[in-house]
């Protein structure tokens, strides 16, 4: 397995993380890349573009099925999609029963015995919003993803959730290999959002990776289930993915430990961007109808 | 009054003197107990056809099963190395149940630490009681190794051990160069064998791969010694030790590992021996270098068997094998894999025990048997009954996968007295109950809990398995080698006898067959 | 040999220096709260209980689960209870601790059988409600004449958010309002085996008394009618101490939870009296019948003639001249066979030594037993006690006794090495190892597979117990003769 690169996209729900890694993936596989995208989101939406498909049939509902995960094949779980990237996604139960995070940490043990790795040279985890319990850890730790890409944009809790994603990389950093790739800023037309993502990142001790800015052609591509690099190769957009591709791909063992700030420091950061103003303690707790009467 | 001081009657006789009797039965009126006609037509119901097609088609609920959990079969694995105390990472309640159940079969201490998570822990992970844990773990108990496994409360939120451990020895709790293998042990995936398994394979890993990084790992340098593995296995002390003899009178370069035959049999001599025998650490590292290594349960090791042949290692598995032909492959792979041929002296034992089965057979032979226990016991056992002339009719595991039904198939098809027999993988001993009033048989093989099945169907029991509570030390006698058939065929034959004796003791009625000779 | 009083003092407090001195500082800091040398005029043992055991230290210890399935619902017998969720639970604890019954097993009767979900990955992942929904419909098919089911809360229910008690509801509905009591007793709650027991009494109150409060009497009620609560018949502990107040002329109506019924809890608010063995698992539900049905509660102790005299005394206090009178009758009939036993064992056991860590009551409760055989108990402490326990073991423990809350395996082999008693009586997972240090031993919770040791009749039994392991010939064979001399 020399020369594996395992990755990871954390982000925000809602953030275009699975739109953001599943582009930059294609563009990848376009450079030659041979890639395993292991969906690690219950919603399993990990690999719809790739794969053209509303979902596929996930590890864990099939080892339902099935019995338990030993009784699946690796061809039972494993799609293959554009460009021969292969897919699988982990799945997991409806929201607000069972445990999501056991799910994964199955899912990537079931993945590791059946030799799904073998012959890849990029593995990337897609993973759910926030490291809300050490299943969703799973792909941090030791042996697996070596560098962790955060999904983020400019707005107060997408910087709010990539800064508590790098408490979560801090954690398994000292005693594991895993570290920060960069902060990949997907455009939401927010105040000074370059600068802010750019300072957020040096703040964190790493880099902005790439600004990917926002572009319609996503959303058609999306429509039709397919990714830009697919959709419109020659538009400016796939472009940008394809920079970003190239950036990851040049930034092997550039990784760092990322170091976390504490709520006031990001506020602090708001602040010094003028996003937000120092603390009027008369506003605190006021609505907008309040504040306009006032 | 029926008690008295001169002779001191307890539970066994006490209840049944009148005053007490009486006594139950005026408590009936409290209890709002079932009338006694609706409770017997119950009782007979359960025993019957229909009965059982329910019973079969039970798709959730689980009852009487013949099978533990993953951490039993971590702690059995980890005492078998030298000084080496297991660390059970989750709940405390857990590890007193390990230690009871070892205690109650082997009549032995059994040292085992848990990691006493509680709630905060199951919220906020825990790293701490790993810090603490090992800290104090090594400082009372100064053993030489600490083997760390999981419960499933710490497998649900997810902990990592090897981050964990790390952390831990950052943080000072024990030297960075102290050995603390570990493994996941789920308890809601596989059973106890399985938790054998990774544990095996996981202080393997930690010796041969680097230590969880911290070293380079080893590099092989083929020897002619082997490696011998026995599994989980509740005739461990006799079993290991029959094995050591056997292996002496070949004059074999070998390691055991996980040998837990001498802490689970340590004398009473004024002193408590916390750790005692077991494969020496530097012996479980030299282990790569072996040329073979041998298991006795097959189903107890697959992943350890597959990650050593990965080393080169040319591996031989058996199931758990008892008797004539089982003896004699496992004694042949091992003369080949050494080199060393089977000397005379096995081959004299081997030779007794033909003569006692030909001298016996009459007894067992088309004699039905049902049998239930670990995959490979349950496999060695049928094979044994199979070449006794006997018919081993339900074969069930509770821990049995399909490759193991396959299995029994196999050898049930091998022999004309497998015919009629039947494999029955994942049921349990409520199952074996509608098995044994809808198809008797003369005889059952288990472990302890099958005394319920005793009392329920009438089938006499012949106690072989884990765990054995409520027969003391058989555990010291092995089941393996010529020696162990031996002390099989005789704990069948008893039972036979003392059968053939009971119902043949009713005076003027089959007092006839009642023979002093047999 | 005999040490005097402030010797003994000296010598206890420095065998707990020489303990604690082992730990790393912050466990020794914490341990040192739990180890005292009792004062003979305090109010209380002066150790810290029912606090978090320190990890890695071998604490002798259990969870909530065996609190709640193993101790207080487990011995229900014509109710099914539910090991919820993986394999391990219930089947280290099927049939393990002696609850003694008459019945049917399997059919009316469900004590010593292992119903479990048998939890899988899938369950795990999934939530297992579904599988729970199915399982009590199996157990209706299977088991028609069970009066009742418990769900008993393994560690995974809490943390995946599976809602058992929905399905418990949803259940009870479908089944005509049968009893289905949900338990959340997953055994990282809590500390030890307590809060287990605390869950359980709350589980009867909230499903048994709040829920099915309309069922029907099974009894016209007397003015003598009383309840065993915290038996749990070990042996048959409930038995022997049941023939006792039945032939003093009450009438026991009810036995918590030894050979107890469902109809038994159910009926217990008919009673004019609880009286309590185990205070620390049952006090709670004692409490609760106390404020909810003005029925008032006494605690009493069934071991060795001196308490089950004391113990007859104060429960016929709280009746008329009939039951004192009664109690006298009891006392003086079998006054006889208690001079008897002691006359026969006493002689043999006078002056021994004994060192006691058990659980709920007994850590106290057998002290009295011991001085009837004129034996001294130097050394005891519990397993899951809290400050009220400590609170009533000054009434039974010397001044210099040696005081040990929540013992680690270290802790007590050290104590037991310096102090060198006689008899140490403990648990399974301490017999073996004292035995090899040659140290005649006696299980305490389970009585070594013999008992009862309630009542008249219990304490012959055990008498003869404690001589049996004392005077045993084996332990002047521990040292082999070439080695005598060293």
């Amino acid at each position: 397995m020399t020369g594996l690169r395992q990755i990871a996209f954390y982000g925000k729900g809602g953030i275009g993380k699975s739109t953001t890694s599943q582009n930059t993936l294609a563009a990848l596989a376009e450079m030659g890349q041979k890639i395993l995208i292991v969906g690690c989101d219950p919603k399993a939406d990990s690999t719809r573009l790739i794969l053209h498909a509303k979902a596929q049939d996930t590890i864990l509902s099939l080892a339902a099925a099935a019995g338990s995960v030993e009784d699946l094949e690796l061809e039972d779980v494993m799609k293959m999609g554009y460009r021969d990237i292969r897919c699988v996604e982990s799945g997991g139960p409806e929201p607000g029963v069972g445990c999501a995070g056991r799910g994964v940490i199955t899912s990537i043990n079931f993945l590791e015995e059946e030799g799904a790795y073998e012959g890849a040279d990029y593995v990337s985890y897609d993973v759910l919003g926030d490291v809300v319990c050490g299943g969703f850890a799973m792909p941090i730790r030791e042996n697996k993803a070596q560098e962790i890409y955060i999904v983020m944009s400019g707005e107060m809790m997408a910087m709010y959730a990539a800064n508590n994603i790098s408490k979560g990389i801090l954690k398994y950093a000292n005693s594991g290999g895993v570290r920060l790739g960069g902060l990949v800023c997907n455009e939401r037309q927010t105040d000074k959002e370059y600068e802010l993502a750019e300072s957020l990142a040096k703040k964190l001790n790493s880099k902005l990776i790439h600004f990917v800015p926002r572009d319609n052609v996503v959303q058609h591509a999306e429509l039709r289930r397919m990714t830009v690099l697919e959709y419109a190769p020659d538009s400016k957009q796939a472009d940008e993915y394809r920079t970003l591709a190239r950036k990851i791909h040049e930034n092997v063992g550039n990784g760092t430990i990322p170091t976390p700030i504490t709520m006031d420091e990001l506020e602090d950061l708001l602040m010094e961007h003028g996003i937000m103003k120092a603390v009027d303690e008369s506003i605190v707790g006021k609505t907008a109808a309040e504040c306009a009467v006032a | 009054m029926s008690q008295n001081a001169e002779k001191v009657l307890d539970h066994f006789s006490l209840f049944r003197s009148k005053e007490y009797v009486d006594m139950f039965e005026n408590k009936k009126t409290f209890e709002n107990a079932v009338p006694v006609a609706e409770l017997q037509s119950a009782a007979d119901w359960t025993k019957t056809r229909e009965y059982r097609d329910l019973n079969f088609a039970r798709e959730a609920l689980v009852v009487n099963p013949a099978k533990a959990c993953q951490p039993l079969g971590a702690v059995f694995a980890a005492v078998g190395f030298e000084g080496t105390l297991p660390f059970v990472h989750g709940s405390q309640g857990c590890v007193a149940y390990y230690r009871s159940h070892f205690s109650r079969h082997f009549k032995e201490p059994t040292s085992c630490v848990s990691s006493s998570m509680t709630e905060d822990a199951a919220v906020f992970g825990g790293l701490n009681n790993m810090i603490d844990g090992l800290a104090n773990t090594y400082n009372l108990y100064k053993p030489k190794m600490i083997a760390v496994s999981t419960t499933c409360m710490a497998e649900v939120i997810g902990d990592d051990l090897n981050a964990f451990i790390k952390t831990a020895k950052d943080k000072g709790s024990v030297p960075p160069e102290f050995d603390v293998p570990f493994t996941h042990t789920p308890a809601f995936v596989g059973s106890h064998v399985t938790g054998y398994d990774n544990t095996m394979r996981s202080i393997l890993e930690h010796f041969w791969d680097g230590k969880a990084g911290t070293e380079p790992p080893l590099v092989r340098e083929p020897r002619d010694s082997i490696n011998f593995i026995g599994g989980f296995d509740g005739y461990a002390v006799g079993n290991m030790r029959e094995v050591k003899r056997l292996f002496g009178l070949m004059g074999i370069d070998y390691t055991m590992l996980g040998d837990n035959s001498d802490v689970w049999d340590t004398p009473t001599d004024g002193q408590f021996r916390m750790y005692d025998g077991g494969t020496p650490l530097a012996a479980a590292a030299a282990a790569l270098h072996a040329r073979a290594t041998i298991s006795m349960q097959e189903f107890c090791t697959q992943k350890t068997l597959a990650y050593v042949a990965k080393k080169g290692h040319e591996v031989a598995a058996f199931n758990h094998p008892i008797g004539v032909a089982a003896t004699d492959r496992f004694l042949m792979e091992v003369a080949r894999l050494t080199g060393r041929a089977i000397p005379e002296e096995i081959t004299r034992e081997r030779g007794r025990l033909v003569d006692a089965i030909a001298d016996s057979s009459a007894h067992i032979h088309g004699k039905k048997f049902a049998l239930y226990g670990d995959p490979d016991l349950t496999l060695g056992l049928a094979g044994f009954l199979l070449e006794l002339g006997a018919e081993p009719v339900h074969i069930l595991a509770s821990n049995g996968t399909p490759e193991w039904e396959a299995r029994v198939q196999t050898l049930l098809d091998s022999s004309p007295f497998g015919k009629d027999c039947h494999v029955y993988p994942g049921r349990d001993l409520w199952h074996m109950r509608s098995l044994l009033f809808t198809e008797p048989v003369d005889f059952l093989i288990g472990n302890t809990y099958g005394k319920f099945l005793e009392r329920d169907t009438d089938t006499p029991l012949i106690r072989i398995g884990f765990p054995i509570f409520d027969r003391h030390h058989h555990h010291r006698y092995p089941l393996w080698g010529y020696q162990g058939a031996m002390n099989t065929l005789v704990k069948i034959l008893d039972k036979v006898f003392d059968v053939t004796d009971a119902d043949t003791m009713i005076p003027g009625k089959t007092d006839y067959s009642f023979d002093i000779i047999r | 040999m005999d040490l005097t009083l402030d010797e003994v003092k000296a010598r206890n407090a420095e065998v707990i220096t020489e303990a604690l001195s082992v730990y790393p500082d912050k466990t020794a800091k914490k341990r040192a709260k739990h180890l005292n040398v009792y004062e003979g005029d305090k109010p209380d043992c002066g150790v810290k209980s029912n606090i978090k055991s320190v990890p890695g230290v071998m604490t002798i210890r259990g969870c909530a689960y065996a609190g709640s399935k193993g101790v207080v619902w487990g011995p229900i017998k014509d109710m099914i209870h539910i090991s919820h969720g993986p394999v391990g639970c219930g089947q280290y604890s099927w049939a393990a601790r002696r609850n003694y019954y008459i019945g049917v097993t399997g059919v009316d009767t469900f004590v010593t059988m292992q119903f479990t979900s048998d939890f899988q990955e899938k369950d795990i992942v999934f939530g297992g409600d579904k599988k729970l929904d199915k399982i009590v419909d199996e157990i209706q098919r299977l088991f028609p004449l069970n009066h009742g089911i418990t769900i008993q809360s393994e560690c995974p229910i809490g943390l995946i958010g599976d809602d058992i008690e929905a399905v418990a509801k949803k259940k009870s509905k479908e089944y005509d309002n049968k009893t289905i009591v949900p338990v959340r007793c997953e055994g990282f709650r809590g500390v030890s085996q307590s809060l287990g027991h605390h869950i359980a009494n709350d589980a009867v109150r909230d499903w048994v008394f709040e829920r099915g409060a309309d069922k029907p009497a099974l009894f016209e009620s007397t003015p003598y009618d009383v309840a065993i609560i915290g038996d749990y018949n070990i042996g048959g502990d409930a038995w022997s101490s049941r023939i006792l107040l039945e032939e003093m002329g009450l009438r026991v109506v009810a036995q918590w939870s030894g050979d107890g019924s469902l109809a038994e809890l159910e009926n217990t608010p008919k009673a004019r009296l609880n009286i309590l063995h185990c205070y620390r698992s049952m006090n709670y539900i004692s409490r609760y019948m106390e404020e909810k049905f003005g029925i008032p509660w006494v605690e009493y102790n069934f071991f060795g003639p001196s308490k089950v005299a004391e113990s007859l005394r104060t429960i016929a206090a709280h009746f008329d001249d009939h039951i004192k009178e009664g109690a006298e009758r009891v006392i003086a009939k079998y006054q006889p066979l208690m001079d008897a036993v002691i006359a026969k064992y006493k002689p043999r056991l006078e002056g021994k030594k004994v060192m006691l860590y058990v659980g709920g009551l007994r850590p106290r409760h057998v002290i009295g037993a011991y001085e009837d055989l004129g034996m001294e108990v130097i050394g005891t402490g519990y397993e899951f006690g809290h400050n009220d326990d400590y609170q009533r073991t000054t009434h039974y423990v010397k001044d210099g006794t040696l005081i040990y809350d929540d013992v680690t395996g270290y802790e007590f082999e050290k104590f037991v090495d310096r102090l060198q008693p006689d008899l140490v009586g403990s648990g399974i997972k301490e017999k073996y190892v004292f035995q090899k240090m040659g140290v005649p031993f006696r299980q305490m919770h389970s009585w070594d597979y013999s008992g009862p040791y309630h009542g008249y009749d219990g304490f012959a039994i055990f008498a003869r117990d404690m001589d049996m392991a004392i005077n045993n010939p084996v332990w002047g064979l521990t040292k082999a003769p070439w080695n005598a001399g060293h």
